[in-house]
């Protein structure tokens, strides 16, 4: 109810926010909320990305890549003022179109795709990849390497290659980097 | 509920001969049908009626029998073989020699099924000049779905391409495979050595194959390929042996599967009754295979090996079902078993009519092209039939969707012409529909002509031309109908230029087993002990005979139609009739 009204409010108020001087952040992305909100170096937020810190803080590592209508944050007010947990990304996480992310910790190199969800206070290991449209439940903590895919199957992924893998995200933030223009000045 | 979409089958005549008349025949309410001649009534809920019945799109029609044909009466060909992935024409040959699998570089995940692509271990080449630098190996297979990679199972290839050659050479693990014919070599090798000379003596002899030769164990475990090998090797000396003069000529790689050989084959079970008693006499019986080296395994050997990294590594490392299923001849009981998989070809097909081996429908060959060169598809030669409800369901009751019982539904039946020809339609539908609950169905114009198909810019002429056509006379006697709102018997309830719309209407039974004594059919009272509605029983399905009358040109086959009876100067009389099930909707339970 009351978070709906807040929403509904013109101009919503500005979140505190630490963002590094080499972050891409497009203006049409939205940082909401009234908590703390940290974005390492060389990340970058499409347009249209939604990061809400209305109930917890939300700290994003380096170099990763924030997608366009994605929703990184508590979504919903905790039953328990104290249980909101923050929400820390990793370094070289890439969160594609749609996702909602609410975890307690999304480790570094993982993926999340197109439209996929991980729950409140969920942990995910290091290079793990959340297939399109897979669900993570609240609270569930994954090994690291864990693969989610198709209907729900799970695998751990053996091929070795997730520094290559993080390579290929940097050189993608470079190259979104020239194709999206940064306006960092509008949310500090 | 779920909502229901009124369908429209029809029923294919190939699978009338063979149909049994009904299936109670004596105690079913004669099928009161115009026609007299069809006394039979169609019960679409027969569990026979499930092969003959197809939506209009899925039949063809045969212009030299006159008849539709059904996915069951037409012979299929194969125009191309083609790789779904890649698109490249397959020649049957290669067909034939390497099997219905993609040789390029197209694979699907062993794991998620997802195509793999081909890339390079190494980080790709930066900075100047990046875009025409090459890629170096190594290289592997990933999939960008679960993100397998060959990696997993030790498999790199060297180059980018011709995937398939380099995998066939590797094993899980990176280990070499040997072809045929190194096998072949390999084990002959063997056997002299096991023979004759010691382990060290073998190694220094053969330097050429580079394979690390463990010395012969008769235990040895075998993979499926060179246990097969083994195999054939074996019986094929077997054979040799037991027929020297080899009159048959199967001392070939293929022989053995000549008649002759199989009998011999067979000989080895029987006893030899059937077998030639000379060459029994010369040779004695044939004995089976005795150790590994001849290819007998005794136990799937990886049990006990299967049972310990099962302890170790857990149930997530075995391979499901269907991914076992894609490799019947190993036993790919791990996930590290499991290999790319090559592409399944595709065809492209024609069809021909099975009774007078016309062709029905020809694709072009090329594979990148979706057009046909001949297609006689029943769509264009038989009026299809829509059905919609003569009111549309007010949206105000949430089960209006459903049909009430013993409540007149009328429901509007739309015949389309597809022909050059104007038609003359006949229906016929029973009074009773048959099943256990039977509704009344009642055809208010049984009998009408449907206008022929002619072309849009031929009918804008004709309007041009003279304004009060006969077409438009009728639309505004449609006009005045639907005015009125009501259906009359006898009369059309709507025309177009190739269209006609009848009102059916529909009395649905009550599915409710304490119905009024009159309305219970034989069926009924006869299952009473069985009271529950079964599944889709309560879906009110309605049998129609259709009989299409038209005069056709003949042009087309006047060369063996001599004695055909010609009424007019080119035109010949054609008739087609078939039944047809309207699914109306389902009726609610009281
Ligand atoms: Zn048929
Ligand atoms: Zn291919
Ligand atoms: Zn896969
Ligand atoms: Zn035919």
């Amino acid at each position: 109810m009351s978070n709906k009204r807040q929403s509904m409010m013109p101009p919503a108020p500005k979140p505190p926010t630490s963002l590094s001087s080499s972050i891409v952040i497009a203006e049409h992305a939205s940082l909401t909320g009234t908590k703390l909100i940290m974005i390492g170096s060389n990340t970058v937020i499409h347009p249209r990305a939604k990061l809400n810190s209305a109930y917890a803080p939300i700290t994003i590592g380096s170099t990763c890549i924030i997608s366009e209508r994605s929703q990184i944050g508590i979504l919903k007010e905790p039953e328990d003022e104290e249980e909101a947990e923050p929400v820390v990304i990793e370094n070289g996480v890439v969160v594609e179109v749609g996702a909602i992310v609410e975890a307690r910790r999304v480790g570094e190199g993982s993926v999340i795709e197109v439209n996929a969800r991980i729950g409140k206070g969920a942990v995910l290991g290091k290079h793990c990849k959340i297939g399109p449209l897979c669900e993570v439940a609240e609270g569930e903590v994954l090994p690291d390497f864990t693969v989610i895919f198709g209907n729900g199957m799970r695998r751990i992924d053996n091929s070795g290659v997730e520094d290559l893998k993080m390579k290929m995200v940097a050189r993608q933030v470079e190259v979104l980097r020239k194709l999206i223009p940064s306006n960092i000045a509008k949310f500090q | 509920m779920t909502s229901f979409t009124p369908y429209t089958y029809f029923q294919c005549p190939c699978t009338e001969s063979s149909l049994p008349t009904h299936r109670l025949s004596d105690s079913s309410p004669p099928a009161e049908n115009e026609s007299s001649d069809d006394e039979r009534t169609f019960d679409p809920r027969a569990p026979r009626a499930n092969y003959s019945l197809y939506p209009l799109e899925h039949l063809f029609y045969c212009e030299d029998c006159h008849q539709i044909r059904c996915p069951r009466c037409v012979l299929d060909e194969i125009v191309t073989w083609y790789c779904p992935n890649c698109l490249f024409e397959v020649p049957s040959s290669t067909v034939k020699a390497e099997g219905n699998r993609c040789t390029r570089s197209c694979f699907q995940c062993p794991i998620c099924i997802a195509p793999l692509s081909v890339s390079s271990v190494e980080a790709p080449p930066s900075g100047l000049g990046a875009e025409i630098a090459t890629q170096s190996g190594p290289f592997v297979l990933n999939c960008g779905y679960c993100s397998w990679s060959s990696k997993e199972i030790g498999i790199q290839f060297e180059k980018p391409n011709g995937i398939f050659g380099q995998l066939a050479k590797v094993k899980n693990g990176g280990g070499p495979i040997l072809t045929a014919k190194e096998r072949r070599k390999d084990r002959e090798d063997r056997k002299r050595d096991f023979s004759g000379s010691s382990v060290s003596e073998i190694r220094e002899e053969t330097p050429e194959i580079d394979v690390p030769r463990e010395p012969l164990d008769p235990n040895e475990k075998l993979d499926a390929e060179s246990q097969f090998s083994n195999l054939r090797a074996f019986y094929q000396s077997q054979l040799a042996d037991a027929s020297p003069v080899s009159a048959l000529g199967f001392t070939g790689d293929y022989g053995y599967g000549s008649p002759g050989a199989l009998s011999r084959i067979m000989g080895l079970y029987t006893g030899s009754t059937a077998f030639d008693k000379k060459a029994k006499s010369k040779s004695g019986a044939m004995r089976e295979a005795r150790d590994a080296l001849e290819g007998l395994q005794i136990t799937p050997s990886s049990d006990e090996e299967a049972l310990v990294k099962l302890h170790a590594e857990g149930w997530h490392t075995t391979s499901s079902c269907s991914q076992r299923a894609e490799f019947p001849n190993s036993q790919a009981q791990f996930i590290d078993d499991l290999r790319p998989v090559a592409y399944l070809l595709r065809t492209k097909r024609s069809k021909r009519c099975k009774t007078c081996r016309h062709i029905l429908s020809k694709p072009e060959s090329k594979v990148q092209t979706t057009r046909f060169r001949i297609r006689l598809v029943a769509l264009n030669y038989i009026p299809s039939i829509s059905l919609k409800p003569l009111s549309p369901p007010t949206s105000s009751s949430s089960s209006s969707s459903l049909l009430q019982p013993m409540r007149p539904v009328q429901f509007l039946l739309t015949f389309k012409n597809p022909l050059f020809d104007s038609v003359k339609v006949t229906l016929a539908t029973p009074t009773k529909t048959p099943g256990r609950f039977a509704s009344k169905v009642t055809v208010l114009c049984p009998q009408f002509e449907v206008g022929a198909n002619t072309d849009a810019w031929e009918e804008a002429l004709r309007e041009n031309g003279s304004r009060s056509s006969t077409s438009e006379k009728r639309r505004t006697k449609a006009d005045f109908l639907e005015g009125q709102h009501q259906a009359e018997a006898g009369k059309v309830w709507e025309r177009g230029r190739n269209w006609v719309s009848v009102v059916v209407e529909v009395v649905p039974a009550s599915l409710s087993f304490q119905g009024p004594e009159f309305l219970k059919t034989e069926e009924r009272r006869q299952g009473e002990g069985d009271k529950e509605v079964r599944e889709d029983e309560d879906v009110l399905e309605i049998p129609v005979f259709v009989r299409v009358e038209w005069e056709a040109d003949s042009a087309h086959d006047e060369a063996g139609g001599l004695g055909a009876s010609k009424e007019k100067e080119g035109k010949e009389k054609r008739e087609l009739a078939y039944w047809c099930v309207l699914g109306v909707g389902r009726i609610a339970r009281d």
